[in-house]
């Protein structure tokens, strides 16, 4: 390895040897709630919804979940780890390192990238089990669920980097983006709302993310394929860029 | 070409706040040199640290490490630098050995070297049989010990130790002093902070007053004293801050 590969390969190792140090907290708590998810939504609701555009309610909402774990633990790891970083002082260790600034942002991304495969991998392999979850196209989905992985890695990061106090990082995660994924379509098909409902969630751009990935298992959108990956590949390349110039300047990192 | 370990110009640096840290410092530090940087707190000489070390960026001057620019060259230069900290910024997560061997990752060591070092500086300062501890368990003095470790873990041939001994009792110091001595002699460069005007008078060849983000004197210690016209560098300090009457001289002993 090259003394580079070296720096970014140990960069990113300090980041999975954390989340796996708490691997209750950050794979098992994620793991149990997505499971009493599928079992309120998927067993329990399940059995008087019936089916959903012809799928079986739970299995409609499995996508959804996948998709939901994936992102939130890649926020929450990033987010939490740089703040915590940065009220220890330890983060002085990367920062005052050769590391240059695009090394530093993906090992701090690939962190919670990492965590969130792992439990929404777990979440797959668990839920085909369970239920009989297709995968109807693998060439979208894949692509699909590593993008929605990387933006909100990606997204944890510059909350991290921005946030003073833990407030500023639980602000963003239950009062932003919770809201926004539950209303986002994981738990219903919102061609079923009433108006205006049907349409302000259009306006919403994780409805689009948990489409495509309901679309790479399911064969099922409501949105059109390609507009949403172009969409959802441009937001990611424009929130890397933001965040290269951020740690670029080192914005609230470097005094 | 023969460079300075440290060559600073004209450094200014002004924070957001619009507190003025440093006011046109200019300093040289010759290779193996074991430098001494006294100051009131908020003087500069934490700002001063951190600017070379690449946690603050300056906002005018020029830094060179061994010939290498801090900002334009910055992989070189912070390669070159290894910094103990005032205050204990280790990583909770990490047990003593990782945060030896992730450091030096950082600095894109080969493993096998990594796992070499660690062990030498794990015995030189005494952490053999806390090598598998968390950092958070460790006595204030292991900390100290385990900061100094970590800073010398790449090999820097700037060393830069703020404020080693703040807060640590008498044996510990004493045995700082002598590894600090032994690396020194051993050919590292020192930059060292202190308080103790008996620490800075013991242990460096040369010695720089910073006062208001400004260097007001530079010598050895004798001549400090006598550029003050004093007879020791303690009163010369005091000359400095501007309290002369707290010299020891007009301390009346009784028998």
């Amino acid at each position: 390895m090259s003394t580079a590969q070296i720096r970014l390969f140990t960069l990113w190792r300090r980041e999975a040897n954390r989340f796996m140090k708490i691997k209750k907290q950050t794979i098992g708590a994620p793991m149990l709630e997505t499971f009493l998810y599928i079992s309120v939504f998927g067993a329990a609701l399940g059995s008087r919804v019936g089916e959903l555009h012809g799928i079986d309610y739970v299995v409609f909402v499995i996508p959804g979940l996948i998709m939901m774990a994936w992102s939130i633990n890649a926020f929450s790891n990033n987010s939490s780890s740089i703040l915590q970083q940065k009220f220890q002082g330890a983060i002085q260790d990367q920062l005052s390192s050769p590391a240059s600034p695009l090394e530093l942002l993906l090992a701090f991304s690939f962190g919670g990238f990492m965590r969130g495969l792992i439990v929404a991998a777990l979440t797959f392999v668990a839920s085909s089990f369970l239920v009989d979850l297709p995968v109807e196209h693998f060439l979208v989905l894949i692509p699909a669920l590593f993008l929605v992985g990387f933006f909100f890695s990606l997204l944890g990061v510059l909350i991290g980097v921005r946030a003073e106090q833990f407030d500023d990082v639980a602000f963003a995660q239950t009062f932003v983006l919770q809201p926004l994924i539950f209303l986002g379509g994981v738990f219903y098909s919102a061609s079923l709302l009433p108006e205006p409902f049907q349409t302000l969630t259009h306006f919403n751009p994780i409805y689009y993310m948990i489409n495509l990935v309901r679309y790479g298992f399911l064969g099922y959108s409501e949105a059109s394929v390609a507009l949403s990956l172009f969409a959802l590949t441009a937001a990611t390349a424009a929130l890397f860029a933001v965040n290269l110039r951020l740690f670029a300047r080192g914005y609230r990192l470097r005094a | 070409m023969n460079h300075s370990a440290l060559h600073i110009e004209d450094l200014v640096k002004r924070y957001a706040t619009g507190v003025e840290a440093l006011r046109g410092v200019s300093l040289d530090i010759a290779p193996g040199e074991l430098f001494g940087l006294l100051g009131p707190n908020g003087a500069g000489k934490s700002t001063l640290i951190h600017c070379t070390a690449g946690l603050a960026q300056p906002t005018s001057g020029a830094i060179r490490v061994f010939g290498h620019d801090a900002i334009d060259d910055y992989a070189e230069a912070r390669q070159a630098v290894g910094l103990a900290p005032q205050e204990p910024n280790l990583d909770w997560f990490l047990t003593v050995e990782e945060t030896l061997d992730y450091h030096a990752g950082y600095f894109g060591m080969p493993k096998r070297e990594r796992r070499e070092r660690s062990k030498e500086l794990l015995e030189t300062f005494s952490l053999t049989e806390k090598a598998d501890e968390r950092t958070r368990t460790l006595s204030g003095g292991m900390k100290r010990r385990l900061i100094l470790a970590r800073a010398m873990m790449h090999r820097p041939r700037l060393l830069i130790l703020d404020e080693p001994t703040a807060g640590v009792d008498v044996e510990l110091r004493l045995e700082l002093w002598h590894y600090v001595q032994r690396i020194n002699q051993e050919g590292t460069t020192i930059l060292l902070t202190t308080h103790y005007l008996e620490e800075a008078e013991q242990l460096c060849d040369r010695i720089a007053f910073i006062a208001d983000g400004q260097i007001v004197g530079l010598g050895t210690s004798p001549e400090l004293a006598d550029s003050y016209g004093v007879a020791t560098l303690e009163d010369a300090y005091l000359a400095l801050v501007g309290r002369k009457e707290l010299s020891r001289s007009h301390v009346e002993v009784s028998a």
